[in-house]
C-alpha cells in the first residue's frame, strides 16, 4: 500500500509539472487562436459597422451573399487548385532528393543547405524577387529566353507560375524532415532485399515509402493545411488591377480585401469561417484515409 | 507542492512588475509636455526627406521630437484602420479626401477648430477652400491642409524628336493626343505611344468626364455620375484610345505602373499628378529625356480642366500629447514651412501664392504646366465609401480595358454598383 501510495505521488507530481509547463502555451493558444477564432465565428453574423463599431445583427445574410459572390466561388477553385498542384508536385521532388541526399555524396551539407535556404527567406522577400524574375517586359526569364510570356498576369497560367514559387520555397523543409524519417529506417531491410535482387525502384517503392508513411502523412497533412492558406505570394504579386486576379486569389486573399482594404470585417469574417470548415472536412478525410496506407510499425 | 507555489509567486510577480512598469511609463508621458516624441505618419517615401527636413527645423525651434514612419498606400490604411480600432492612432498623420469623412463622424480625429483661432500663425483663409472643406465637418476643422495636386501630361521628348513631331502644346485636344500616340507606338511593341491604367482616376480618365461636363460623383454625393450623357461622352476618348492599341496591354501595365514603363523609355507619354515630381527629379533617364505639358482639352467644349485633391495634416482625438502634436501639424502650416515644402519640391503647398518656388524647384520641367491646370479645377470626387466604389468602378473598367465590354456598358455598370455602396453608407 505504501508504495503505491508513492507511485501515486510521484505520478501526480509529474501531472502537475507537465500541466505546468505547458501552461503558457495553452494560454498562448487560448488567446491568440482560440478566443480570435470563436469571435470571428460570431462576427460573421453581423454586419460591421465603421472601426468595429454599431454592429447589426444579420443572421446568415453575409453567407447567403457569399454563395452568391462569383468571386468567392472561384476563390474556392484557385485555392483548391494550387494545394492540388503545389503539394503532391513539392512533396515527389523532396522526396527524391532526400533519398539521393541520403546517400554518400560529395558535398551532401552544402547541398541541403541550398535546398533549404528558400525556408529561412521571408515569404515577402521571395514574392518580390520572383515578382521581378516573371515581369513580362523587364523579367529576368523573357529576357533571357527571348520570350514574351504574361507569367504573372495571364489568366490561364497565373495560378501555376505561383504553384511554382510555392514549391520552390517548400522542397528544403519537406526534404529535411524526409532525410530525418529516412535515417529511422534500418538498413537490414535494404540489405535483405539486395540479396533478393530487389531494383533500386523497387526499394524504394517496397520498402523505403511504406517506412516513412508517417513522415510523409505528416507532411501531407501540415502542407495541405499550409497551401489552402497561401496568401503573401498571390498578395504580393497579382495587383487588383491584373487581369488573372479572378483566377489566383486565393480564399485568404478575398478576406484580406474584404476586410483589410473593404473594411467588411462580417462578411469577411464569413470568408474564412467557410475556409475553416474546408480545412477541417479535407484533414478529417486524411485522417480517416490514413488508416489504409500509413503503417507506424 | 511547495515548489510550484513559489514558482506561481515568482511568475506573477514578476508580471506585475513587468506591467506596473508599462503604467507608469504611459503616465509619465502624458504629464510631462518636455523631451517627449510626437510620432508622425506618412505614406510617400518621395516626400520623406523633404518632410524630414521641415520637421528637423520644427525641433530646432520648439526642442520637441518628431518620429517619422512611412508606410506604403496599401498598408497605411490596414494599419490606421487598425490603430483606430485600437485607439493607438499615431499623434500626426496625414488624411485623404477619400477616408476623411469616416475618421471625422468617427470622433478619430481632434477638433482643431479652436486651436485655429488661437493661432497667431494660422489664418485658415489662406489655404485653398475646397481643401479646407475635405477636412470639416459641420463646420468644424479636422485637419489643416498641407498640399494641393494638379494632373499633367508627361512625354518623352526624344520619342517626340526621333518620330519628327512637334511636342505637346498648351491647348491639345484629347484626339491630338490619340493621333500622336499612333505615331509613337512602334509596331514591335518596344515602345507605346501612351499608357492609362484603369484603375487611374484622378490622374487620368476622371479629367476626361470632367472635360465632357460629366462627372463621376454629384454635388450631394448622393449618386453616380458615370451613366450620365455627358460622362458616357467624355469617356468617348476612353474608347478611341483603346481601340487604337496605343496603349500597353492591360497584363504590361498591370505588372509595371506607369512611371516604371515611362522611366524605362517603354512609353512615351502619361499623366501623372503633381506628387510625383519628387519622383521623378531623382530618375535620370525621366530628367534627361522627359518633360511636362498640359493635360489635352475637349475638342468640343473646350474644356482643359484637372481633378485637384489636396492631403491634410490629422492629429488623433486620443493622443496624449496633444499640445505638442498641434505645434507640429501649425508649424507644418506656416507660411515658412509651406514655402519650403514648395521650395524643395516635396509638393504644391496647401498655402495660396506659394507656387513659384515649387515651379523653378526643377528647372529641367515645365513645371508652370502644372500650375496653369489649376485655371479649371474639378474637386477628386469623394464620398464616405469612396474606398469601396472607387475599387467597384475600377474593377468595371478593367473589363473594358481588357476588351471584355465596352467603356459605356462599364460606365452603366460602375455607375449601378456605385448607386449600390452609396446607398448603404
Amino acid at each position: 500500500m505504501a508504495k503505491k501510495g508513492l507511485k501515486n505521488l510521484t505520478q501526480r507530481n509529474t501531472f502537475m509539472w507537465g500541466w505546468i509547463l505547458v501552461l503558457p502555451t495553452v494560454i498562448g493558444l487560448v488567446v491568440l487562436n482560440l478566443y480570435p477564432m470563436l469571435s470571428t465565428i460570431f462576427q460573421s453574423f453581423f454586419k460591421t459597422g465603421d472601426f468595429g463599431r454599431g454592429n447589426t445583427f444579420v443572421g446568415l445574410s453575409n453567407y447567403s451573399k457569399l454563395f452568391k459572390d462569383k468571386s468567392f466561388i472561384l476563390s474556392i477553385g484557385n485555392t483548391l487548385k494550387y494545394t492540388i498542384i503545389e503539394v503532391p508536385i513539392s512533396i515527389i521532388i523532396s522526396l527524391v532528393l532526400a533519398q539521393l541526399l541520403n546517400g554518400k555524396i560529395k558535398g551532401k551539407d552544402i547541398y541541403r543547405t541550398i535546398f533549404f535556404l528558400p525556408m529561412v527567406v521571408a515569404p515577402a522577400a521571395i514574392a518580390m524577387v520572383w515578382k521581378w524574375m516573371y515581369n513580362s517586359e523587364f523579367g529576368l526569364i523573357n529576357n533571357i529566353f527571348h520570350i514574351s510570356v504574361n507569367w504573372i498576369s495571364s489568366p490561364s497560367i497565373a495560378i501555376f507560375s505561383i504553384a511554382f514559387i510555392g514549391i520552390w520555397s517548400d522542397i528544403g523543409y519537406n526534404m529535411i524532415l524526409f532525410i530525418a524519417g529516412l535515417q529511422e529506417v534500418p538498413t537490414d531491410y535494404y540489405e535483405a532485399a539486395d540479396i533478393d535482387g530487389a531494383s533500386g525502384f523497387r526499394k524504394f517503392y517496397n520498402i523505403t515509402i511504406p517506412m516513412i508513411s508517417p513522415m510523409i502523412f505528416f507532411v501531407v497533412v501540415t502542407r495541405v493545411l499550409a497551401a489552402l492558406k497561401v496568401f503573401d505570394f498571390i498578395y504580393m504579386i497579382i495587383s487588383r488591377a491584373n487581369p488573372a486576379l479572378e483566377k489566383t486569389q486565393s480564399l485568404v486573399y478575398l478576406f484580406y480585401t474584404s476586410a483589410f482594404v473593404e473594411n467588411e470585417y462580417g462578411y469577411s469574417s464569413a470568408i474564412v469561417v467557410v475556409l475553416l470548415l474546408i480545412i477541417l472536412l479535407i484533414t478529417a478525410l486524411q485522417l480517416i484515409g490514413q488508416k489504409k496506407w500509413v503503417h507506424y510499425n | 507542492m511547495r515548489k510550484i507555489i513559489s514558482l506561481f509567486l515568482v511568475i506573477s510577480l514578476s508580471a506585475t512588475m513587468v506591467f506596473a512598469s508599462g503604467n507608469s511609463e504611459k503616465e509619465a508621458s502624458k504629464t510631462s509636455s518636455n523631451d517627449e516624441t510626437v510620432s508622425v505618419m506618412i505614406w510617400d517615401p518621395n516626400q520623406e526627406a523633404g518632410i524630414k527636413e521641415i520637421l528637423a527645423d520644427f525641433t530646432t525651434e520648439t526642442g520637441i521630437k518628431t518620429d517619422i514612419q512611412i508606410v506604403s498606400w496599401n498598408e497605411y490604411w490596414t494599419l490606421l484602420e487598425a490603430s483606430a480600432k485600437s485607439n493607438d492612432l499615431p499623434d500626426v498623420f496625414w488624411m485623404h479626401a477619400n477616408s476623411a469623412l469616416k475618421y471625422m463622424e468617427n470622433d478619430l480625429l481632434l477638433d482643431v477648430t479652436d486651436k485655429i483661432a488661437q493661432s497667431d500663425k494660422i489664418d485658415i483663409n489662406n489655404y485653398y477652400e475646397d481643401i479646407t472643406e475635405l477636412y470639416s465637418l459641420d463646420g468644424k476643422n479636422y485637419a489643416l491642409p498641407k498640399d494641393i495636386d494638379t494632373i499633367a501630361l508627361w512625354y518623352n521628348k526624344t520619342y517626340f524628336d526621333e518620330a519628327g513631331l512637334a511636342y505637346p502644346t498648351d491647348d491639345w485636344t484629347w484626339d491630338e493626343l490619340i493621333e500622336n500616340a499612333k505615331e509613337l507606338t512602334k509596331s514591335d511593341g518596344s515602345v507605346y505611344g501612351f499608357t492609362l491604367k484603369n484603375d487611374n482616376g484622378q490622374g487620368g480618365w476622371f479629367n476626361m468626364i470632367n472635360d465632357a461636363n460629366g462627372y463621376v460623383i454629384s454635388d450631394d454625393k448622393k449618386t453616380s455620375g458615370l451613366d450620365n450623357p455627358n460622362t458616357l461622352k467624355g469617356m468617348e476618348t476612353m474608347q478611341k484610345l483603346l481601340d487604337a492599341k496605343v496603349m500597353p496591354s492591360q497584363e504590361i501595365m498591370s505588372e509595371s505602373e506607369a512611371d516604371v514603363l515611362l522611366g524605362s523609355g517603354k512609353v512615351a507619354m502619361a499623366t501623372f499628378g503633381s506628387w510625383m515630381l519628387s519622383a521623378f527629379k531623382q530618375n535620370e533617364y525621366i530628367s534627361q529625356n522627359c518633360d511636362v505639358a498640359r493635360l489635352p482639352k475637349d475638342a468640343t467644349t473646350g474644356r482643359q480642366s484637372s481633378v485637384y485633391n489636396g492631403l491634410g495634416w490629422a492629429i488623433s482625438a486620443n493622443t496624449p500629447r496633444e499640445d505638442s502634436a498641434w505645434k507640429v501639424v501649425e508649424y507644418l502650416s506656416t507660411k515658412e514651412a509651406q514655402i519650403k515644402q514648395a521650395n524643395l519640391g516635396v509638393t504644391m503647398s496647401a498655402y495660396k501664392g506659394t507656387s513659384d518656388g515649387w515651379v523653378n524647384c526643377a528647372p529641367n520641367f515645365n513645371l508652370q504646366a502644372y500650375i496653369d491646370m489649376q485655371d479649371d479645377m474639378v474637386m477628386f470626387p469623394n464620398s464616405k465609401s469612396g474606398v469601396k466604389w472607387n475599387n467597384a468602378i475600377y474593377d468595371c473598367m478593367k473589363e473594358a480595358w481588357m476588351g471584355q465590354i465596352t467603356v459605356e456598358e462599364a460606365c452603366i455598370k460602375g455607375a449601378n454598383e456605385m448607386n449600390a455602396i452609396i446607398a448603404e453608407e
